[in-house]
């Protein structure tokens, strides 16, 4: 444990480090909340509700797979310069080493979304009158740190299966596209569905972004009530990317 | 005096130079599909009919002429990182030993910084072009209106390139550039006409946006492509507008690479 606890400590002091990054990074969640998602408010029918507020959730997952997904960007990095071999002579097992790496990534995001997380929950408190209760908050938080796992190991998949930088930033688009804009993170299910054929409306419903999304709107705003398949969801998206980051982080460092 | 072949053979350089970046083009015209195929179409469908009427008809097509004009600022900007790429591995210095002039060499740059873009996009700014006339084939479009406004879009790429240079000079360091060129995209895109009219926007935004150079080119853009309505920029002030900014960016960014260029002082 405490291998691994030093693993996510570097880490982290390496998070901090890209200190202009991260308020790049704040600068354009808060642009999209505090003038997209205003802007748009007036323009959406009333009949969908208040955009704003239906948006300001979804800021929260933006946030959290920008940051848990740059992990991957650092480990692309080691692997080009071959730093991971010096990662490898450290005395830590190597599942010490690639689980340290996944759990890390999620703490970032986890540590980079809760400003934005206070944020929505002023906007929602303020301007719903919707304070959730303790347990509810941990329980989006815990929601969330599920999909910042996923993400992180997802990020990490794709950082150590591609060999050069442009392959990975290429990917990392891709994934990020069809994640974000096939969620509700934007919108609710009803219009893609309405719009999209019944394939993407599928991924959207599934989409781990949308589950994060739509539970943290129930707590927040009330105005949808949880399904069960959406914490398993969020629980299989986790297992199954950071089991295959585990294996692919190993395999990849004793090349 | 200036060897236009001179400045030509530079820009020729820098175009072919952008065609190394295979990786991040396919990503560009993902993301361009992905804003205007689900983007795009989710959001034409989640707005007032009121909204629709003001912006021309359909907001989808509004959309989309706005999307192509963020392509088009966030392909010209790349010239930046060029120089810094170009910095880092000392092909500077082997430029500084071609037989062009100081002049034709930061020229060149800024041509065929705008230009690669243009080229780029133009495939794209096609299919938005059949898109909007295909939504709606009664809308008439004079061809000198057409023109204008590509002749406008091309000042417009000049414009960013040079925007994009006088930063990569005065900035420095290429991380700072990266980040701050990063925060200006999400406040120059947001704060512009490219996703949503003017007359939504609270009146704070509004009197912003009103002056960015994005507005111009969008409304200018929609008014060529024959998308006419009472919310887009008038067409003389947009062009006032974007002749402005491409002189001020194009000459200052010129100015300031052709100043520390030799020795590498800004390095």
């Amino acid at each position: 444990m405490k291998a691994i606890l030093y693993i996510m400590e570097r880490d982290l002091r390496y998070f901090f480090r890209y200190k202009w990054w991260l308020a790049g990074m704040v600068s354009m969640n808060l642009a999209d909340l505090f003038i997209m998602a205003v802007v748009y408010t007036r323009m959406v029918d009333p009949k969908i509700g208040n955009y704003f507020l239906f948006f300001s959730p979804g800021i929260t997952i933006t946030a959290l797979f920008a940051a848990a997904f740059m992990i991957g960007r650092e480990i692309n990095r080691e692997i080009r310069r071959e730093i991971s071999h010096y990662m490898l002579s450290l005395p830590i097992k190597r599942w010490e080493l690639a689980f340290g790496r996944v759990l890390a990534g999620a703490v970032r995001g986890i540590i980079y979304m809760i400003p934005l997380l206070l944020t929505t929950l002023a906007v929602t408190a303020l301007l719903a009158g919707n304070v959730p209760s303790a347990l509810e908050i941990l329980t989006i938080i815990l929601a969330l740190f599920l999909i910042s796992i996923g993400t992180s190991g997802l990020s990490i998949t794709i950082a150590v299966s591609t060999t050069s930088f442009e392959k990975y930033v290429t990917t990392r688009g891709v994934v990020y596209y069809v994640l974000f804009f096939c969620s509700t993170v934007f919108y609710p299910l009803k219009f893609i569905e309405s719009v999209m054929p019944q394939a993407f409306a599928l991924i959207a419903k599934y989409n781990p972004l949308s589950c994060g999304a739509d539970l943290a709107r129930s707590f927040l705003l009330r105005n949808q009530s949880i399904e069960l398949f959406m914490p398993l969801d969020l629980m299989v998206f986790a297992l199954i990317f950071a089991s295959a980051a585990l294996f692919a982080y190993m395999k990849i460092i004793q090349k | 005096m200036i060897s236009l072949r001179n400045v030509w053979v530079v820009a020729e350089r820098d175009l072919r130079t952008f065609l190394n970046y295979k990786h991040v083009l396919i990503m560009r015209a993902l993301w361009f599909l992905a804003q205007i195929a689900l983007f795009g179409l989710v959001v034409n469908k989640m707005l007032r009919p009121d909204v629709q009427e003001a912006v021309g008809g359909s907001y989808f097509s509004f959309y989309a002429a706005g999307i192509i004009i963020s392509l088009l600022y966030s392909t010209s900007v790349f010239i930046g990182y060029d120089i810094y790429e170009e910095a880092d591995h000392g092909v500077i210095e082997y430029l500084l030993s071609l037989p062009v002039s100081r002049k034709e060499l930061v020229l060149g740059r800024s041509i065929g910084g705008g230009l690669r873009s243009f080229l780029y996009v133009s495939p794209m700014l096609m299919v938005v072009l059949y898109l909007i006339w295909s939504s709606n084939p009664q809308s008439f479009v004079s061809p000198l209106q057409l023109f204008i406004a590509f002749l406008a879009l091309f000042l417009f790429t000049f414009g960013v390139s040079g925007f994009s240079i006088t930063l990569a000079v005065s900035i420095k360091s290429s991380d700072k550039f990266d980040i701050f060129l990063g925060m200006i995209n999400a406040l120059i895109v947001r704060l512009s006409t490219t996703l949503y009219p003017l007359v939504y926007m609270p009146s704070y935004y509004a009197s912003v946006a009103q002056f960015n150079p994005l507005t111009f080119a969008a409304d200018l853009f929609r008014w060529g492509a024959g998308l006419e309505s009472a919310v887009l920029t008038a067409p003389a002030i947009a062009i006032f507008g974007i002749i402005s900014f491409f002189s001020i960016f194009t000459f200052l960014g010129i100015f300031l690479h052709e100043r520390v260029l030799e020795g590498g002082s800004w390095q």
